[in-house]
C-alpha cells in the first residue's frame, strides 16, 4: 500500500545550545510526520523543547544553535535550505502572545497585507482588499473597519483573530500554531479554537498546534506527540493516547490534571522531582528518576518503536498496561468539618479612575462593586471569571491591601478597619501567582520566612530557625533551601516558599491569587494537594482565585462566578458546576477545554465578544453578551437574585425554573 | 529533589573587564592626585621668568607656562581638584535626589506631585545657568562649584529614584510586606533599597563623568577654584592667549581630564555590565 508522503516529516531531529554551562541538548531525536489535512498536537511541560521544534521547522534559530536531523522536509523539501522562503508563504505561524505579534505602529490592514505584496507580489490596493475579506473570514465583524484600526483598538481575541488572518494571507499548506490561546481567556480561547476548526474542515490546512493544555489539543487534533525533556515519548491518535495513555509521562500528565468535568475527586497525583539536567543528556530514558515504574533495563536507550497504532519509548510500557499509577500518599488526614463564620464581606466596592488629565474627563471603572460574601474555618471559596472581572481586586480588599471606597468586612467577629491591626495581618495572609516576582531577589529563604516570626513576636532567634525548619517540612522541603536565594530555585520551589511565608504567622485565612496558574501541571498537582493537606490539618480557609475552572472545581467547596467587578453566581461547587445555572456560568464551563469530550461541541455556548465590550447602565451587566438575553428588562433593571437551592444564589433575570433547563456544559463522569 | 541544581553553583560572577580596567586606571589617577604634591618634580605655584614658555623637555615632561611654572607639577597639583568635583558633586546629588525620589514614590498624591514639579522645574534651566545662578550670588570656591554641579543633577537622580523604587513597590513581594502590616520604613530598607541600589549605583557612576566636564567647563569660565590653583579647566582658560605658541599649557590638563572622563565612564559601564541584569551577556565576549 503506497501511502501519500506526509506533508511535514522531521525525523531525528536534534538541537543544541552552547551556553556557559555546556550544551544544553533542547532536543534529541524528535520524529513527527504531519499527514496533509492533518491536525498535530505536541504537548510537553515548560522546557520539553516544544517551541524549539516550531523555531527549528521555521529556520529562526540563533547562530548558537546546532541543528542535527535524518529529515527535515517539508512537502518534499528540505526546511534546512527552504525554510526562509516558504515561511509566511507555504508555512504560516501564529504565536503566543497576539498583542507581541502585531507591530503597534501600524494599522491592522497593512499587517495582513504585507505578507500578500511580500510573497504574492499583489499591488498594495489588491493585498488590502484581500487582507478584509481574509478579516471577515476570520468571523471579524466590520472588517474593512478593522483593517484602518491600530492594534491597541482590538482586544485580545480580535488581535489573534488578525494574526491568524496574517498568517493564512498567503494560503499556507500549514500552519504552526505555538500556543495560540494561551493568553487569551477561556470564552475568547473557545472562539478562536471554533475559528481554527473551522478553518480546517473548509481550507484543509494541516496544523501543528504546540499547547501544555491538554483538553484544548484534544479538542483540534487527531494526532497528539508527547515531548518530555526533548525526547518524544509517545505519539499516536489523539483520542485513543489520551483515554489509555501507556508511556508512564503520558499517564501521569493526565493523572496530575485537575478536570472540570470530574469535580472534587481525591488528591491529584503529582510527578516527583523535576525536569533532568539538559546539559547531561542522559543515555538511557530520561523520565527514569521521576518514573513509579523504573526498572532494571530503563538505563539502556529507549528507541521509539510501534505499539498497535502509536509509537512510544518505553520498554516496560506493555507489561505495565495493566498496573495502576501509584495513588498519593493515602495517609491524608481526615478533613475537619468545617467551623464558624470567619469571614463576611458585605457590599465591598471599589473604582479605578483612568485617564487622569487636565482636559479629558475621568473615567472610572468600576473594579468591584457592591461584592457580599461570607466564608466558614476550613472553608474554600473558589472566585471565578475572566480576566479584568474585578477578582485579583477583591482579593486585595479583602485584605485591606488596597483601600474600599465603600463596604465593611468582619473577621472572626470583629469588623476590620481600613488600616488593620496587626492581629488581624497576622491571620490573613496572600499566596500570589508569580512565584518569580513574590519573593524578595536579594532575600534568602531563612530572611524572608524569619521575618514575618519576627515581626508578629511568634519566635526569635533559636526558636524562629526551628520554626524555619517546620513551615520547609510543611511545604515538603528540607532544611538545605534556608540558604538559598529565589534564583536558586525552580518555579515550584519558590511557590511552596511563598505558600510557607504566606504560612508562617500561622493564619486562618489565606488569599490565593491564581496561586497554582503560573506552574506546570505536574507541579501544580503538588502545590494543590499541599494546599488541601494544609486546609485539613490546619484548617485554614481559602478564597481561592483562579481562571482555571478545573483547578477551582477540584478544591473549592463553593465557587463564586464574578462577572465585570459583581458575583453573578455563588452556590456550593457541585450545584454551580451543573444547572440550573446564570447564563455567564453555563458558557463559561462550555468554553472549558476537557479532555476526553469530543461531542461537546454540538452543545456549546459561545459569547459575543469579550470582556471589554459595551458596558449597560442600569441594567444586568451582562445583558450585552447574554445568549439568552429578554430584552429591555435585561438592559435596563438589575437583575434580582434568586435562590436556585440551599445556599445556591443567582442574580439573573430568568427564572429559575427555566435556567434549569439549560443543557449541562460539562458532561460529568459517570 | 534537584538539590544539586541551585546551592552547588557558586553565585560568583566574573568582574567585567572592563571595570577592572577602568577601576586600575581611576585608581592610578586618584593615587598620583593624591601624591601629587609630595610626587610633582617642581613646586607646582614656583615662578621661572627665565624658563618661560619653554616646550616639553626631560627636566619639563610637560614644558612650562607663561610664568615659567612646570605643567606637571601644576596637572598632578590639580587632579585632586576634579576628582572632588566629581565624587563630591555625585554624592552631594545622590544624598539630595535619592531621599526626595523615594519620598515621592511613597507617598503618591501631593507630596509626589510637589517634588516632581519642583524637579521639573529645576530640569527647565540649562545645567550651566543654574550653576551660574548659585555661583553668581556667592564668591567662587572648589566646595561652590561641587554643590553647584551637585544640584544640577539632583533632578536627574531624583526621577531615577522615583522611578526604580515604582517599579518595585508594584511587586509581590512588596505587597506580601504589606500584607504583613510593615512599616514604610521596613519597605523601604529591607525590601526596597537592596533591589534600587544597582540601577542606581550605574547611574551614578556614569553621571560622575558628566559631574566632572561640568565642574570643569564652570571653572573654565572662572566660576570654580580662583588662581594659582591649577584646576584643570581653570589651567585651560588660562592657556588660551598662549594657544599657538605653546599648545601644550592647555593640551596637558586637557589631556588628563579626557584620560580621566574616558575611565570613569569605562568603570561606569562595567559596573552596568556587572549589575545590570538586562544588559548581561551582550558584547563583552
Amino acid at each position: 500500500m503506497a501511502e501519500a508522503p506526509p506533508l511535514l516529516d522531521v525525523r531525528g531531529l536534534s538541537l543544541g545550545y552552547a551556553t556557559a554551562r555546556g550544551t544544553v541538548r533542547a532536543l534529541d531525536g524528535v520524529t513527527l510526520a504531519i499527514p496533509r489535512g492533518a491536525a498535530m498536537g505536541l504537548v510537553g511541560e515548560s522546557g520539553s523543547g516544544k517551541s524549539s521544534v516550531v523555531l527549528a521547522l521555521l529556520g529562526l534559530l540563533g547562530k548558537e544553535a546546532a541543528l542535527a536531523a535524518d529529515r527535515l522536509d517539508f512537502a518534499g523539501e528540505d526546511l534546512r535550505v527552504a525554510a526562509p522562503r516558504l515561511r509566511g508563504l507555504r508555512i504560516g505561524t501564529v504565536f503566543q502572545d497576539p498583542a507581541a505579534a502585531l507591530n503597534p505602529a501600524l494599522r491592522i490592514g497593512l499587517q495582513v497585507a504585507e505578507p500578500l505584496v511580500q510573497h504574492r507580489g499583489l499591488s498594495p490596493r489588491a493585498a488590502h482588499g484581500r487582507a478584509v475579506e481574509l478579516l471577515a473570514e476570520m468571523g471579524i465583524p466590520r472588517a474593512a473597519a478593522v483593517a484602518q484600526a491600530y492594534p491597541h483598538q482590538l482586544s485580545g481575541g480580535m488581535k489573534q483573530r488578525a494574526v491568524i488572518a496574517t498568517a493564512l494571507a498567503c494560503e499556507p499548506e500549514l500552519l504552526l500554531l505555538d500556543e495560540p490561546t494561551t493568553a487569551l481567556d477561556v470564552t475568547v480561547e473557545a472562539q478562536i479554537l471554533d475559528l481554527l476548526e473551522r478553518l480546517r474542515a473548509e481550507r484543509g490546512v494541516s496544523m501543528l498546534l504546540v499547547s501544555h493544555n491538554l483538553g484544548i489539543v484534544d479538542r483540534l487534533c487527531d494526532g497528539l506527540t508527547v515531548l518530555y525533556a526533548g525526547r518524544v515519548v509517545e505519539s499516536g491518535a489523539t483520542e485513543a493516547l489520551l483515554a489509555t495513555p501507556r508511556h508512564p509521562y503520558t499517564r501521569g500528565l493526565l493523572a496530575a490534571l485537575p478536570r472540570a468535568d470530574r469535580g472534587r475527586i481525591g488528591r491529584l497525583a503529582p510527578i516527583p522531582g523535576s525536569l533532568p539536567d539538559l546539559t547531561l543528556p542522559d543515555p538511557g530514558c530520561n523520565f527514569r528518576p521521576r518514573c513509579p515504574f523504573a526498572a532494571a533495563g530503563c538505563e539502556a536507550p529507549q528507541a521509539l518503536h510501534p505499539v498497535d497504532a502509536r509509537h512510544l519509548a518505553c520498554h516496560r510500557a506493555e507489561m505495565l498496561h495493566d498496573a495502576a499509577w501509584p495513588a498519593p500518599d493515602a495517609a491524608v488526614a481526615d478533613r475537619a468539618p468545617l467551623g464558624g463564620t470567619l469571614l463576611e464581606v458585605a457590599d465591598l466596592a471599589r473604582s479605578f479612575r483612568l485617564g487622569r488629565g487636565l482636559f479629558r474627563r475621568q473615567a472610572e471603572v468600576r473594579a468591584v462593586d457592591g461584592v457580599s460574601f461570607s466564608l466558614r474555618r476550613g472553608e474554600v471559596l473558589g472566585l471565578v471569571g475572566e480576566s479584568g472581572c474585578g477578582k485579583s481586586t477583591l482579593g486585595r480588599l479583602v485584605l485591606r491591601l488596597i483601600a474600599a471606597d465603600r463596604g465593611s468586612i468582619r473577621f472572626d467577629g470583629a469588623s476590620v478597619p481600613a488600616m488593620p491591626p496587626d492581629g488581624f495581618r497576622r491571620r490573613a495572609q496572600i499566596v500570589f501567582q508569580n512565584p518569580d516576582t513574590s519573593l524578595n531577589p536579594r532575600q534568602t529563604v531563612d530572611v524572608a520566612l524569619r521575618r514575618p516570626l519576627e515581626r508578629f513576636g511568634l519566635a526569635h532567634g533559636a526558636a524562629a530557625t526551628r520554626e524555619v525548619e517546620r513551615l520547609l517540612d510543611l511545604v515538603r522541603l528540607t532544611p538545605a533551601y534556608r540558604p538559598r536565594y529565589p534564583h536558586q530555585m525552580s518555579g515550584g520551589e519558590k511557590q511552596r516558599i511563598g505558600i510557607a511565608r504566606a504560612l508562617a504567622s500561622r493564619p486562618d485565612f489565606l488569599v490565593c491569587d491564581e496561586a497554582v496558574s503560573a506552574l506546570d501541571v505536574s507541579v501544580q498537582a503538588a502545590v494543590l494537594n499541599l494546599l488541601e493537606d494544609l486546609r485539613d490539618t490546619l484548617g485554614v480557609a481559602y478564597l481561592f482565585i483562579s481562571h482555571d475552572i478545573g483547578v477551582v472545581s477540584h478544591i473549592a467547596d463553593r465557587i463564586a462566578v464574578m462577572y465585570r467587578g459583581a458575583i453573578v453566581e455563588e452556590g456550593p461547587a457541585a450545584a454551580v458546576l451543573a444547572p440550573p445555572y446564570h447564563p455567564y456560568t453555563g458558557a463559561l464551563l462550555s468554553a472549558v477545554p476537557v479532555v476526553g469530550a469530543r461531542g461537546r461541541a454540538a452543545a456549546r455556548t459561545r459569547l459575543k465578544g469579550d470582556v471589554s465590550s459595551a458596558p449597560t447602565e442600569g441594567g444586568c451587566r451582562f445583558a450585552h453578551r447574554c445568549p439568552a438575553e429578554r430584552g429591555t428588562v435585561c438592559r435596563t433593571q438589575a437583575p434580582p437574585v434568586q435562590q436556585a437551592g440551599p445556599g445556591h444564589a443567582i442574580a439573573c433575570h430568568i427564572p429559575v425554573a427555566e435556567l434549569a433547563r439549560a443543557p449541562a456544559a460539562l458532561a460529568v463522569a459517570e | 529533589m534537584s538539590g544539586a541544581a541551585g546551592a552547588a553553583t557558586p553565585a560568583r560572577r566574573r568582574l567585567p573587564r572592563t571595570l577592572v580596567i577602568g577601576l586600575v586606571v581611576v585608581g592610578v589617577i586618584a593615587l598620583l592626585a593624591a601624591l601629587g604634591p609630595w610626587i610633582a618634580p617642581h613646586d607646582p605655584d614656583a615662578f621661572a621668568m627665565r624658563m618661560r614658555l619653554r616646550p616639553p623637555s626631560l627636566a619639563h615632561p610637560f614644558g612650562t607656562d607663561e610664568f615659567g611654572r612646570d605643567v606637571l607639577s601644576r596637572v598632578l597639583a590639580g587632579a585632586h581638584y576634579s576628582l572632588l568635583m566629581g565624587f563630591g558633586a555625585t554624592a552631594i546629588s545622590l544624598a539630595i535626589g535619592v531621599p526626595l525620589g523615594l519620598l515621592a514614590a511613597l507617598h503618591r498624591g501631593w507630596v509626589e506631585e510637589v517634588v516632581m514639579r519642583g524637579v521639573d522645574l529645576m530640569i527647565s534651566l540649562p545645567p550651566v545657568l543654574l550653576g551660574l545662578l548659585i555661583l553668581a550670588v556667592t564668591e567662587p570656591g572648589l566646595f561652590k562649584t561641587i554643590l553647584a554641579v551637585g544640584l544640577v543633577y539632583v533632578p536627574i537622580m531624583t526621577r531615577l529614584a522615583r522611578a526604580v523604587a515604582l517599579e518595585l513597590l508594584a511587586e509581590d513581594f512588596v505587597e506580601a510586606a504589606r500584607a504583613r502590616g510593615e512599616g514604610a520604613w521596613h519597605i523601604l530598607a529591607r525590601e526596597i533599597m537592596p533591589n534600587a541600589w544597582p540601577p542606581l549605583i550605574v547611574e551614578t557612576a556614569l553621571r560622575i563623568t558628566f559631574a566632572i566636564l561640568l565642574g570643569s567647563a564652570l571653572s573654565f569660565l572662572g566660576l570654580g577654584p580662583q588662581p594659582p590653583a591649577s584646576e584643570w579647566g581653570l589651567m585651560i582658560a588660562e592657556s588660551r592667549p598662549f594657544i599657538a605658541e605653546a599648545p601644550w599649557i592647555g593640551l596637558a590638563p586637557g589631556l588628563c581630564l579626557c584620560l580621566l572622563l574616558i575611565t570613569v565612564n569605562v568603570v561606569g559601564e562595567g559596573l552596568r555590565d556587572l549589575l545590570d541584569p538586562r544588559l548581561r551577556g551582550r558584547g563583552h565576549g
